[in-house]
């Protein structure tokens, strides 16, 4: 009676009331040989017993930290996880599917999966996967509501446990996929306008000849006309097809650039030199304005050159006959930067446009009907500047005062001289 | 001697198709005129109605569907045809050109001579209504 009760005393509190007990009859020397050998018996599985706790003990360390580390391998996911056991409880909800639940995802553990999951197609879909799911899972997309904004969702279910038991545990990870539609949005926006654009000098490249083809021509004055219409619209076709390759290929990162040092000011006299006979054609004044300092920069020459062909030839298209148009650059050796800038007294930009000058495509109202463009020379600019020489391209306007587009770049290993 | 012609107001904001338009239909035989976007085209066909108005699409102030719009809902100008000639063909949903005066969309690239063709077969019920001048044969 008193081994039971010495034994059933090791279950409840460990082997250390087995132990006290034991050297307290020892001391006391009132009991038998045979209560002796009991109590020697409890001590010994009194010890295998303490052996086992601390065994046991360690083990659930173990599956606590091992459940904390696949916890935390989910919270790092990008992806909303929801892991159910076979009961339809929630086992853990990560940080990512907080957009989904009634509670926080902290709170979600144990709570039963109807009780926390706001969208009731997905508690539906869930609860019936734990019947169990093919081998390669489920997968579907699926709109959910998620603060009030419809999310279009890629849910991958899979099921876990043994095919024989009735109910399975069901991991669901949902992969939000507002981002990869946007990207197919704007690819497809892309798309449309650039075939928009590509078509306009197309439609008057194929009307002009057949205009010539049916004889619509007067005569070779007339026909003359045809001729450079057709003549002007193909480069005009070929400039966007050029510049479209060009951006693209920037964008993908394909774009390979030489580097080397530029001497701006040459660069900028250079474009001067090309652009005069338009700006004369206008009556225009061409004013440079170049400090007399090192004016060199590490970067693509013939980039460069383009950016400031771009700016010269719209401030050019854009300035009324007889105005002005002044480029100015300077080197700061306190950021180590170029700054160029092409000022006009043009029609200037509204302000509420400004910031679209630079989106592909993007053309400012009143200047359509002023002269023609592709929409891509200042978008091309801001590429080159921006991505290809890590500087920044800006401009500032007032409507009917005129536009100051100017660009700032790091001048790179020519700094060193610069500073010198 | 004075006879009737049709008159046919192009809106357009490119120029080479402005120009190419007016040459093959004044080849044609019709009188034209032509604006460079929705809020001229609208000024002109309300003080001098035209016959029939071929628009472009995409265009600065007013595009063309906003001008077939608003020359609907006039009852000055709600009888005028427009056949609307446009590069976004493709991207037009049905119920964006479902205004009861747009008689056809035609996509660009566009023939000449099919606009031609067209705008004729659109005018064969029209009375003229300018008056020209033009020698007896």
């Amino acid at each position: 009676m008193f081994t039971e009760l010495i034994s059933i005393s090791i279950i409840v509190s460990t082997t250390a009331i087995a132990v006290v007990a034991f050297f307290i009859a020892k001391k006391w020397k009132k009991l038998g040989a045979e209560a002796v050998a009991a109590l020697q018996t409890a001590k010994l599985d009194a010890d295998e017993a303490k052996a086992n706790l601390e065994s046991a003990k360690i083990h659930g360390c173990i599956d606590r930290t091992r459940r904390r580390q696949v916890e935390a391998v989910f919270d790092v996911l990008r992806d909303s996880v929801l892991v159910v056991d076979a009961h339809g409880e929630i086992l853990h909800a990560n940080g990512c599917a907080e957009g989904l639940l009634f509670v926080a995802p902290s709170e979600a553990a144990g709570m039963p999966l109807a009780d926390v999951v706001i969208d009731h197609q997905l508690v539906s879909t869930i609860s019936d996967a734990r019947c169990g799911l093919p081998k390669e899972g489920r997968q579907y997309e699926q709109e959910i509501q998620v603060g009030g904004e419809t999310v279009a969702y890629e849910v991958h279910l899979q099921s876990v446990g043994h095919k024989d038991e009735a109910m399975h545990a069901v991991v669901t990870v949902l992969r939000d996929l507002s981002r990869e539609r946007e990207i197919a949005r704007l690819k497809s926006d892309f798309v449309s306008k650039a075939s928009h654009e590509l078509r306009t000098p197309l439609s008057s490249i194929s009307a002009y000849i057949e205009m010539l083809v049916d004889g619509d021509a007067a005569d070779e004055t007339a026909r003359q006309e045809f001729y450079a219409v057709i003549s002007t619209e193909t480069v005009r076709l070929q400039r966007m097809i050029n510049n479209l390759l060009n951006i693209s290929q920037i964008e993908a990162g394909l774009m390979h650039i030489d580097r080397e040092r530029v001497e701006f000011g040459e660069l900028v006299e250079r474009a001067v030199r090309n652009m005069t006979p338009q700006a004369h054609a206008k009556s225009l004044d061409i004013h440079t304005e170049l400090a007399s300092v090192d004016l060199a920069v590490k970067g693509d020459s013939d980039m460069l050159y383009q950016v400031v062909v771009n700016l010269l030839s719209n401030a050019i298209k854009y300035t009324p006959e007889g105005g002005r148009v002044t480029l100015s650059a300077d080197a700061e050796n306190l950021t180590h930067s170029l700054h160029f800038s092409v000022s006009d007294t043009g029609l200037g930009i509204a302000p509420d446009q400004t910031e679209k000058v630079f989106d592909k495509f993007y053309r400012v109202e009143n200047y359509r009907r002023v002269a023609q463009g592709t929409g891509l020379g200042l978008n091309l600019c801001r590429h080159i500047v921006e991505t290809l020489h890590s500087g920044q391209i800006g401009v500032e306007s007032q409507l009917g005062m005129g536009s100051k587009f100017w660009i700032s770049i790091p001048v790179g290993e020519c700094s060193v001289k610069l500073a010198a | 001697m004075e006879t009737k012609t049709h008159k046919i107001l192009i809106v357009d904001d490119e120029a080479h198709i402005l120009q190419v338009l007016s040459l093959k239909l004044r080849n044609c035989g019709y009188e034209t005129t032509t604006a460079v976007d929705g809020k001229d085209a609208l000024r002109q066909a309300l003080t001098d109605t035209p016959d029939l108005i071929i628009s472009d699409v995409q265009m600065p102030y007013m595009n063309g569907l906003e001008l077939s719009n608003e020359l609907s809902v006039n009852a000055k100008t709600a009888h005028i045809p427009v056949v609307i000639l446009t590069a976004r063909g493709h991207t037009l949903e049905c119920s964006d050109t479902d205004i009861p005066n747009i008689k056809k969309v035609l996509g660009k690239p566009f023939s000449p001579r099919g606009v031609a063709e067209l705008v004729a077969e659109l005018l064969i019920d029209v009375p003229a209504s300018s008056t020209c001048n033009s020698e007896a044969a």
